[in-house]
């Protein structure tokens, strides 16, 4: 899980352009929206392309995404049960 | 009396018109004349402006490379001017032109679907496929309310410009404009002559045309 989870940091850091946070930075038990990262709802857009290119997760449900990218701990236990590739 | 207040410009030295050995461009920056970066390479010059002189708005990194340009040109211009505390609401508008649209970033976009097999269109990209997302960021930042617009023309015309932002005083709560040129082809190739007029202009559009010829030749 730990290996999964600093690949997801790095793919992180790659596809919202966070440029100045290395994954050490990025604390995986902390909220994804509202405080930590402080992402938006665009980084959220990106993060469902993430799952499905990277992971062949497809979420179609918005409501499932809320729950599923609380933190980057959450999103690799989602990752690691659901995976396709 | 010059009708523009302050104005930053942003632009490949002429010595380096062609890709030098590293095939990296060098740049000048300048604000009201006077050189803030001698020469600089333009794939790092638009990141280290925003370190040293921004630092705290990390959106920065998410904006596309016209927007990347003209927003740090405007945080230059806004810093010279000295009234960053100042609510300007409706009374201030940003009004910018170019010729390259949002070319820089829609070629980028373009890139996630190309191939309909893979195809992952980027959101984060496709948001700035359009070039008045760039005269939002800038009205966002500063709370400018003002009528926002950019016109992208055939080419650099000060001529047009000048007809245009005269115009844009016609809205009677509009007393200056953040306004000027931002052409952005990609990530190392861009020029920018951004400025600051006042409604003092109406009427005086040619002389206000014939100061934009004289500051790009600066």
């Amino acid at each position: 899980m730990e290996e999964l989870i600093l690949k997801l940091k790095n793919e992180i850091i790659e596809v919202l352009n966070l440029e100045d946070i290395k994954p050490e930075d990025i604390d995986e038990n902390a909220p994804l929206f509202g405080e930590g990262l402080a992402l938006d709802s665009i980084d959220a857009l990106e993060l469902i392309v993430l799952m499905e290119k990277n992971y062949g997760i497809k979420i179609k449900d918005p409501n499932e995404g809320k729950d599923i990218f609380k933190s980057v701990a959450v999103m690799a236990e989602y990752i690691s049960k659901n995976r396709t590739k | 009396m010059s009708l523009v207040k302050h104005y930053v410009r942003i632009n490949q030295l002429v010595g380096s018109r062609s890709l030098t050995a590293s095939g990296v461009r060098n740049y000048r920056v300048t604000i009201d004349g006077k050189t803030l970066v001698e020469t600089a390479p333009a794939d790092t010059l638009l990141t280290e402006l925003y370190k040293t002189h921004v630092g705290d708005y990390s959106k920065f990194y998410k904006m596309d490379p016209l927007c990347r340009v003209g927003f740090m040109a405007s945080e230059l211009l806004l810093t010279a001017e000295d009234c960053r505390q100042k609510q300007w609401g409706e009374s201030r508008g940003v009004v910018l032109f170019n010729a390259t649209s949002s070319l820089a970033d829609d070629r980028n976009y373009q890139a996630t679907i190309d191939d309909s097999e893979t195809a992952f269109p980027s959101p984060s990209l496709f948001v700035y496929t359009l070039p008045n997302v760039l005269t939002g960021e800038i009205a966002i930042r500063n709370h400018y309310y003002g009528e926002t617009n950019f016109v992208v023309l055939p080419e650099f015309d000060s001529n047009t410009m000048s007809a245009i932002i005269e115009m844009t005083f016609c809205d009677k709560y509009l007393q200056s404009l953040v306004t000027g040129w931002v052409d952005c082809y990609d990530e190392t190739n861009y020029n920018v002559l951004m400025f600051i007029v006042e409604r003092d202009v109406t009427g005086h559009s040619t002389e206000l045309s014939q100061e934009i010829k004289i500051l790009t030749e600066k």
